[in-house]
């Protein structure tokens, strides 16, 4: 897609999902447009962020999801369109602010957040339903089934936002981010010059007027009850929600999201279109419950298919429980009954298999040969474990750490934390972070383990936090380190930029989402101006840094930060930086799998760049991936790993 | 006669986490899975080699004492004489300057001084203090560098890790100075050389130190650096009368005087299971117990190629020689046999029966059950 922002209405084309969305924002005509990375949703910002200039959009990347929806209501509150965007466990984040501004409500622009579920994990710390906050928050909620849909969803989002003073959710979850369709493209705001103004200044001769000294909370609490009926009644008719089927199904399917192609294709492959009817919802929270409560009355039995949690089936239990004399015979499948999971992510043989399972159709068994055959093929595929690029820094920090844990001797460990480093807690980090929760949680969790040295506590204690984690949320727990004389070290794993999600940049990175240059939010004089010991190394001067690391966590009180500073290896690539050295292994020198060796640099070590030849018991170099950083030479017992001229 | 096949794993399990590691330093070097580190070997990663030379070598792997006296010394082993022995004699450096710098009469330092100036060996394993008198392995190629080596250190040192460093294929002739353990190690390593680096085959000569036990460096810094200024130590000494200090000599204060009360602390624990008290397996021993007057060694010569050097070395006017008189010589058989008695004593306590002695195999039940009756 080379222009997001293309004026062709009626023009269809191809769009990942996340494209579509940036398109959905700008044909609703957005001012603002703020998040924090996180997969699936981090395509989203520099889509739009490629024409913020043409369609004078302030975009950023801001430090963290509470902050970009603040920055996106204020833009509401001062008459702005604007977007937040973030992955579920962003919403965490961002929620106490939320739970706020839906008491005050937004201004006279509308505003939109879209948030991403992972089910399954896929590239996430958790697995969680966002759809949850939405009963919680008392907020609507709406969820796309594909590409087209999201972006009209956005924009109509914002309608919605404006006709109830609250802000809309969007839900997505990774397979709509990540898939692409065709998308037919709407009309571009004519863009005309709109003045920011925040009207809601103090009027002294009329107090009452001014909404934000309007009431307590309760009273606030039931307006937003009043606003949220009036989005259930423009539910009702929502052409997001539909019915394909029989008047009188044998049994009903309600799906949301992905899930309604799921289901469509269950009830196409057993062929059930005459007994098995569709309700899509694309208006899942409040729930539409006229509509509902037609299609229940129409039918026995009710399957729910959705992602993640039972949402919509508890919510239409809850209302089918209140109408016991008409409902009182319906059967609910779904995931009370097992017939689907509450977790990992759902799929159409799922689907398939539940509703052959009520409908009491048998399954045609696969032909005998195809577990065979699909064994077979599995085996020609490399195993692939997760591991960090070629040449990573982290994993000469983890390195660097591994021996300074094992010298200290006192059973030191690592609290871990999010991004690419996280794999510290498998092979690629050789097991050393020990706890991984959320942003920011691993210096969090370390003042904690450093603060209990009154019950006998003598393990050192690490944490570590990606540089742009460090902006994102460890520095509150620094403070309070320091505040409370927590003992422990912060290893700031600073590579430049927030690699896992795809580079974007971040306070200390000196550039803006846009590209264009920023001030540096200096990671370094910051900590030493809250009173910490600072010490900044290359983590590819492996003794240097196991030395500084060793020194540092026996130190018995005061907070202390390394800085591991070394450019992601694949930023470095993006940037065209050449790689140091032409590596190679000496075969003659090579131990392999010997005594004094035992094969150190594949077999732990682990950098992808190397390969194990097992018919000649020899390490070699795998120079499509080796990007020469040298690093494995310093590891290698037998000095076989040579570095050869630099590279041209 | 090298007893079981092991690795690392074992190592960790049998030897260093069951209190036996006397710090000799033949198992690390060579090997990235461990470190010395101030005074402890530390395991960092997870090795899977399943016949390993640290266990091989190590000193406190099974093995039988007996068998190997013949195989690397063409001896027969008797356990009640303190090891093969040529001539016991008190022994001194001609040299005053050398004296001066070395522990007792600065006898090792003489001989090995002079076996490189007379072509017998090109190199010298030994043991070099830092600037903070902490031993480490070293090389030593010229009499200047044995000079700077001079002087005991009563850490552990593991100097068989220089030992260890020294690349497969180099052909220096080497001499290996070093206390018993060290002593042990390095006749394993001759058994069966380890795959890289080492060279046990180019070993012509080696200096054994009589050691009563070695100290912790991670217990023992901590205790020298609250009396002193360690960089500027010049001597550590522990004089036989009375017997109750452990002296350092600085540049600033002179002599400092501790009670060995409050050293042993700091005592390595594993060296209680050690029997060999004269370095049994060198080719040449020495010491001050045993020796009449201060400034003396006792030497025991145990093979003609150490006896052909002691010779070569008094004809060429490098070192005196006096009689041991007979009775120093029944008390230094009689301390050694001790010696003995107290490893197999606390080795069959640790085990919790004489029918497991740990790592020292090969010695007939009549003649444990006798030595440890009373
Ligand atoms: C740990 C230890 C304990 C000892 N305990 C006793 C004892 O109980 N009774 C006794 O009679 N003698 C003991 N000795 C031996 C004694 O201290 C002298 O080393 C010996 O008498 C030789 O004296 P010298 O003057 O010829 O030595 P020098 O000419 O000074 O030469 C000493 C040599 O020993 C090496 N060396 C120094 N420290 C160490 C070490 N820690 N490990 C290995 N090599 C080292 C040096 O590199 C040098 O080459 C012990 C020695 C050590 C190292
Ligand atoms: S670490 Fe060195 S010696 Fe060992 S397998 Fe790799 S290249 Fe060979
Ligand atoms: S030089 Fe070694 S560590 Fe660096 S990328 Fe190549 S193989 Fe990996
Ligand atoms: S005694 Fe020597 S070989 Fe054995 S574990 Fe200790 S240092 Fe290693």
């Amino acid at each position: 897609m080379a222009d997001i922002a293309i004026d062709n209405p009626g023009g269809v084309v191809l769009l990942m999902g996340n494209e579509a969305i940036a398109r959905g924002a700008i044909e609703a005509g957005i001012g603002v447009a703020a998040a924090y990375p996180g997969s699936p949703t981090s395509e989203i910002i520099p889509t739009i962020a490629a024409v913020a200039g043409k369609r004078k959009i302030h975009v950023e990347w801001s430090s963290n999801e509470k902050v970009a929806t603040e920055v996106a209501a204020a833009a509401s509150l001062a008459g702005i369109r604007s977007f937040a965007v973030m992955k579920q466990n962003g919403l965490n984040v961002a929620s106490d602010f939320i739970v706020n501004l839906n008491m005050t409500g937004i201004g006279s622009a509308g505003m939109v957040i879209f948030v991403a579920d992972d089910p399954g994990g896929m590239t996430s710390s958790n697995e969680q339903d966002s759809r949850e906050v939405a009963k919680w928050f008392d907020n609507p909620l709406l969820e796309a089934q594909n590409a087209q849909e999201a972006k009209e969803m956005v924009t109509w989002g914002f309608e919605l936002s404006e006709k109830v003073n609250l802000p809309v959710f969007l839900r997505g979850v990774t397979r709509l981010c990540y898939t692409r369709g065709n998308v037919a493209l709407g009309k571009l705001p004519s863009g005309g010059e709109k003045k920011a103004f925040f009207p809601e200044i103090w009027d002294m001769y009329n107090p009452a007027k001014s909404r934000f000294t309007a009431g307590p909370s309760q009273v606030a609490h039931k307006n937003l009850h009043e606003k949220l009926k009036k989005a259930r009644a423009l539910f009702e008719d929502s052409p997001f929600n539909s019915y394909a089927g029989p008047e009188n199904p044998e049994l009903l399917i309600i799906s949301s999201g992905v899930c309604t192609s799921y289901s469509l294709e269950a009830i196409e492959e057993l062929d059930v279109a005459d007994r098995v009817g569709a309700l899509k919802l694309g208006t899942v929270w409040p729930m539409p419950e006229k509509l509902i409560e037609k299609r229940l009355l129409s039918t026995q039995k009710v399957l729910f298919v959705e992602e993640t949690d039972p949402f919509i089936e508890r919510s239409v239990m809850e209302f089918a429980a209140g109408r016991l004399p008409e409902m009182g015979g319906l059967a609910f499948y779904g995931k009370r009954s097992g017939h689907l999971a509450p977790f990992n992510e759902q799929s159409a043989d799922l689907v398939i298999a539940a509703l052959a399972d009520i409908l009491n159709i048998p399954l045609a068994p696969r032909d005998p040969g195809y577990r065979k055959k699909a064994e077979e093929a599995m085996a020609l595929v490399p195993a692939r474990p997760i591991n960090m690029c070629a040449g990573c820094p982290h994993r000469a920090t983890f390195w660097a750490v591994k021996n300074a844990i094992a010298r200290d001797g006192r059973n030191g460990f690592v609290c871990g934390d999010i991004g690419c480093y996280s794999m510290a807690f498998a092979a690629p980090g050789f097991y050393q972070a020990r706890t991984m929760h959320a942003m920011g949680s691993g210096i969090g969790m370390a003042n904690g383990f450093g603060s209990l040295g009154d019950y006998g506590f003598d393990q050192p204690v690490l944490a570590v936090s990606g540089d742009s984690t460090f902006y994102h949320a460890a520095l509150p727990a620094l403070v309070n380190g320091i505040y409370n004389q927590s003992n422990f070290t912060l290893l700031i794993l600073d590579n430049s930029a927030t690699a896992m999600t795809g580079f974007q940049p971040h306070p200390g990175t000196g550039m803006l989402a846009t590209g264009a240059p920023a001030p540096i939010v200096d990671m370094e004089g910051l900590c030493r101006s809250l009173g910490a010991e600072v010490r900044v190394c290359d983590p590819f001067d492996l003794e240097e840094t196991t030395d500084a690391i060793l020194a540092m966590m026996q130190k018995k009180s005061g907070a202390r930060v390394i800085i591991m500073r070394h450019i992601c290896q694949l930023l470095k690539a993006k940037r065209k930086i050449p790689g140091e050295c032409k590596m190679r292994v000496d075969d003659e020198k090579c131990l392999g799998d010997s005594c004094g060796c035992d094969q150190l640099c594949t077999r732990i070590f682990g950098c992808p760049g190397l390969m194990w030849d097992g018919a000649a018991k020899k390490a070699v170099i795998d120079e499509a991936i080796c990007v020469g950083c040298g690093l494995c030479a310093d590891i290698c017992p037998a000095g076989a790993i040579i570095r050869e001229e630099a590279r041209p | 006669m090298s007893g079981t096949k092991r690795g690392s794993r074992n190592l960790l399990e049998d030897v260093l986490k069951a209190g036996l590691c006397t710090g000799c330093g033949a198992c690390v070097t060579g090997c990235p899975y461990m470190a010395i580190h101030e005074g402890r070997i530390v395991v960092l990663d997870r090795c899977t080699i399943e016949d390993g030379d640290c266990w091989r070598h190590c000193p406190r792997t099974p093995t039988d004492v007996s068998g190997f006296s013949e195989k690397t010394q063409g001896v027969p082993f008797d356990f009640l004489e303190p090891g093969a022995i040529i001539a016991v004699e008190m022994v001194r450096s001609v040299d005053a300057a050398v004296r001066e710098k070395g522990q007792d009469g600065g006898v090792v330092t003489a001989l090995l001084a002079f076996a490189l100036d007379e072509g017998m060996i090109d190199s010298v394993v030994c043991s070099k203090k830092d600037a903070g008198g902490a031993p480490h392995g070293f090389v030593a190629r010229t009499a200047r560098e044995l000079l700077e080596c001079a002087g005991s250190s009563y850490e552990a040192a593991f100097t068989l890790e220089a030992f260890r460093k020294i690349p497969a294929g180099n052909a220096d002739r080497l001499a290996v100075v070093g206390v018993g353990c060290q002593m042990e190690a390095l006749a394993k390593m001759k058994a069966a050389a380890p795959v890289n680096g080492g060279n046990p085959q180019n070993v012509q000569l080696t200096v054994g130190l009589f050691c009563g036990w070695a100290l912790r460096s991670d217990i023992f810094r901590p205790l020298l650096e609250e009396i002193c200024d360690t960089s500027r130590i010049v001597k550590f000494d522990i004089p036989h009368s009375p017997g109750t200090s452990f002296d350092v000599y600085t540049k600033d204060a002179g002599k400092i005087s501790i009670p060995l009360d409050d050293i042993r602390p700091a005592i390595n624990p594993a060296c209680q299971y050690c029997w060999d008290m004269t370095a049994e397996f060198a080719d040449i021993s020495a010491g001050s117990a045993g020796s009449s007057f201060h400034g003396w060694n006792t030497v025991i010569t145990r093979t003609p190629r150490g006896a052909g050097l002691m010779k070569r070395a008094v004809a060429a006017g490098i070192i005196e020689i006096q009689p041991l008189p007979e009775s120093r010589m029944t008390k230094l058989k009689a301390s050694a046999l001790n010696r003995k008695k107290n490893a197999l004593r606390n080795l069959a306590r640790k085990s919790g029966t004489r029918e497991d002695l740990g790592y020292i195999s090969g010695l007939p039940a009549g003649l444990v059950d006798a030595l440890l009756k009373d």
